[in-house]
């Protein structure tokens, strides 16, 4: 074997230029190319997977595009003699060089197909034209963005699909399954499915928020003071936060849903409610007939919804509707008090819940709410201004109930009210480090996070504000926060 | 009616923000057989694949031809991936192999069609005046020439600067081979350098002039 001195590894001058001349001209692709190979890339995949068979030849980069063949007199001569051992053997090279590139099968994992747009960086559903954008996934759901709506899709995994609904209407057609999770953000609010078909639409202008589900159920998590809603087919919920009010309404749902069914289902959360918030029931005067009955309406920013549902619960576990709802009620005293404050929560008249605190003490109406009311008075006093008053009230929420839910929302909460306090800046990144800390995928630990990272950018400027923009991309690539963390992280 | 129910596994269809995630975890994710991890393998690597075929190659064409080829293969075979945390040596290895592949092909067509195939280099088309180019597609011809473990050899440590080690470890061939092989390619070549009438004196230099 013949030794190889270093010496004959040097370079010429003229092959190091030629080199140098390769790797000048030689440029990085650009983003339009990069993007248009990717499309590329899947559409090949899908491409093969769709048609691959036994002995099906893939992807072969010799795909005419080199010049091809030409018809030489060697070869004429060489097809004209016969040959046809060599041309076994060429079939056998064929095979074996040029085979050796190709894919090997593999069942198929890509299955999902967008309508009426495509899907971007981001999982924003780009619309093409104004028919909306459709999204087909391989076991059967669909879901649909009405025309004009934004969404985005922000993860699908083989535990489930999360998707968020930023503006507009949206339709769901959910295969049923015990594998999957189902989540749809629809602005602030957190939609729980488990195979149903339903409509979703949200307003971001007038912070209208509205399910219709037409069949299976869901669960509706948010900024609803009650809890979350657990909705049943044929039922409506609209949410409007700035009146703080929801109404639940009955539909025909596809399911069969009756007025009948309906009352069995509902029946005593909608006595309930009827009883303690005779105001808060009736529907709007205008109301479409299809909307058989019912109005179950309530406040669920009010105790009243809450109460209800409690009774549903309880019902379903032999307790009778009469049961009042969670801890935190005292006296008959109290019970009055609550009713007067579901109906001021559905009709947005906060004076009147701060009338009735003024009136009654402010610290026995702290020592003496329940935890559903604290935080109605929190969110009354915030709306009005109070910030020293919803201080308080939080204060006693997370005092008084430190074990409860809303003893967390109260946290974030707390933050808000800092916010929009003097001075109080330091103290809101405090309050949602404590919030993030205590439920690091809580209902608000997207808006906590974002909002520390806002503050903390206004405080202390971009470089401090930077790993909490990169922490925010990780965790909520879809987030509200998302475009300014990214602004952020571009930040010099 | 209600609707039928399904097991089938729901599969990954879009790409969020992953810029931030780090290579393990888009390794991780390909072995499950997510597609925003190819779609970010791509984003990460693709410039990488694309430059080095390009070079190798010396067709832009080419080398697009060869990225979806790399990232093909990736994709089927991500499973057999074992360090996730080596994600980019993964891409490079497969992009070594399909650049392998490729010039064994070459060589295999041109010997059945008797004609050895056109070069269709496109390297510095649109910046290089007609000389330049022309003397580049003559040493991709003889670059054509050599076998294609040569070739890549050569590519591997002249056009990206590899060290003998590293084109050694990339070929999987010992050091004493790839030196070998690479004294063999840049003796041909060189000597097609030198035999080129003015040709030093035509080819520029990293300051923009003249050697």
């Amino acid at each position: 074997m013949t030794r190889v001195d270093d010496r004959d590894l040097e370079v010429s001058p003229a092959l190091g230029a030629m080199t140098a001349l390769i790797q000048q001209q030689v440029q990085p692709p650009t983003a339009a190319e990069l993007n248009e190979g990717l499309r590329a890339l899947f559409h090949r995949i899908e491409r093969i997977e769709e048609n691959e068979g036994p002995g099906h030849g893939h992807g072969q980069l010799d795909d005419g595009r080199r010049g091809g063949w030409r018809w030489s007199w060697r070869r004429a001569v060489a097809v004209a003699c016969g040959a046809t051992v060599v041309a076994a053997a060429v079939a056998v090279l064929v095979v074996k060089t040029v085979g050796t590139s190709s894919l090997s099968p593999r069942a198929s994992e890509l299955a999902y197909s967008v309508e009426g747009g495509s899907v971007v960086a981001g999982g924003y559903l780009r619309q093409v034209g104004r028919g909306g954008v459709k999204l087909s996934f391989n076991e059967g759901s669909q879901l649909a963005l009405m025309p004009g709506a934004r969404g985005r899709l922000l993860s699908v995994d083989k535990g489930g699909a999360r998707m968020a609904v930023e503006q507009g209407t949206a339709s769901f057609r959910i295969t049923p399954s015990g594998h999957h999770l189902w989540l749809v953000d629809v602005g602030p609010f957190l939609v729980t499915v488990k195979g149903t078909v339903f409509t979703v639409s949200w307003d971001a202008g007038s912070e209208r928020f509205e399910l219709r589900l037409r069949r299976g159920r869901v669960a509706v998590s948010g900024p609803i003071s009650g809890g979350d809603l657990e909705l049943r087919a044929g039922q409506r919920v609209v949410v409007n936060l700035p009146r703080a009010e929801t109404l639940i309404t009955e539909d025909a749902g596809e399911d069969g849903a009756t007025e009948s069914s309906t009352t069995s289902d509902v029946g005593p959360a909608a006595a309930g409610s009827a009883a303690e918030a005779p105001a808060a029931a009736p529907l709007p005067s205008g109301k479409p007939r299809q909307e058989k009955s019912s109005a179950l309406a309530a406040a669920s920013s009010s105790p009243a919804l809450a109460a209800a549902k409690a009774r549903r619960r309880g019902a379903a576990a032999g307790a009778g509707p009469s049961a009042v709802p969670s801890s935190g009620r005292p006296s008959a005293g109290t019970t009055e008090g609550s009713r007067r404050w579901d109906q001021a929560m559905a009709g947005g008249d906060w004076d009147r819940i701060l009338d009735d605190v003024e009136r009654d003490g402010v610290t026995s109406t702290l020592a003496a709410a329940s935890d559903e009311e604290l935080l109605a008075l929190a969110n009354a006093a915030r709306y009005r201004r109070r910030m020293d008053l919803a201080r308080e009230a939080l204060v006693s929420e997370r005092r008084r109930f430190p074990s409860s839910r809303r003893s967390l929302d109260a946290t974030y909460l707390l933050g808000r009210v800092e916010e929009a306090t003097m001075g109080g800046r330091a103290r809101a990144v405090r309050w949602y480090d404590e919030y993030l800390s205590r439920a690091p995928a809580g209902t608000y630990a997207s808006e906590a996070l974002g909002r520390k990272m806002t503050l903390m950018n206004e405080l202390n400027g971009a470089s401090r504000a930077r790993p909490l923009a990169e922490e925010y991309l990780r965790r909520f690539p879809g987030g509200s926060y998302a475009g300014s963390a990214q602004a952020l992280m571009r930040a010099p | 009616m209600p609707l039928p129910r399904s097991d089938i596994p729901l599969t990954l269809a879009v790409t969020a923000s992953y810029r931030h995630v780090s290579d393990a975890d888009v390794g991780r994710g390909l072995i499950a057989g997510q597609s925003w991890a190819i779609a970010e393998t791509w984003h990460r690597f693709a410039p990488m694949v694309l430059a080095t075929a390009e070079r190798a190659l010396g067709s832009r064409a080419e080398a697009q031809d060869v990225a979806q080829e790399v990232f093909c293969r990736l994709y089927r075979k991500a499973r057999t991936l074992r360090e996730p945390e080596s994600l980019r040596s993964f891409v490079f290895s497969f992009a070594i192999r399909v650049l392998k592949s490729e010039l064994r092909s070459r060589k295999t067509r041109g010997w059945l069609s008797f004609h050895r195939p056109e070069t269709l280099v496109d390297v510095g088309a649109d910046t290089l005046d007609v000389e330049a180019r022309d003397l580049l597609r003559r040493f991709y011809a003889r670059l054509d020439r050599l076998s294609a473990e040569d070739r890549l050899v050569f590519a591997l440590r002249h056009l990206e600067s590899m060290t003998v080690e590293e084109v050694g470890a990339a070929l999987e061939l010992s050091t004493s081979t790839v030196k070998r092989r690479l004294a063999h390619a840049t003796g041909r070549i060189s000597r097609m350098l030198e035999s080129e009438v003015g040709l030093a004196g035509r080819l520029p230099t990293r300051g923009g002039g003249t050697t």
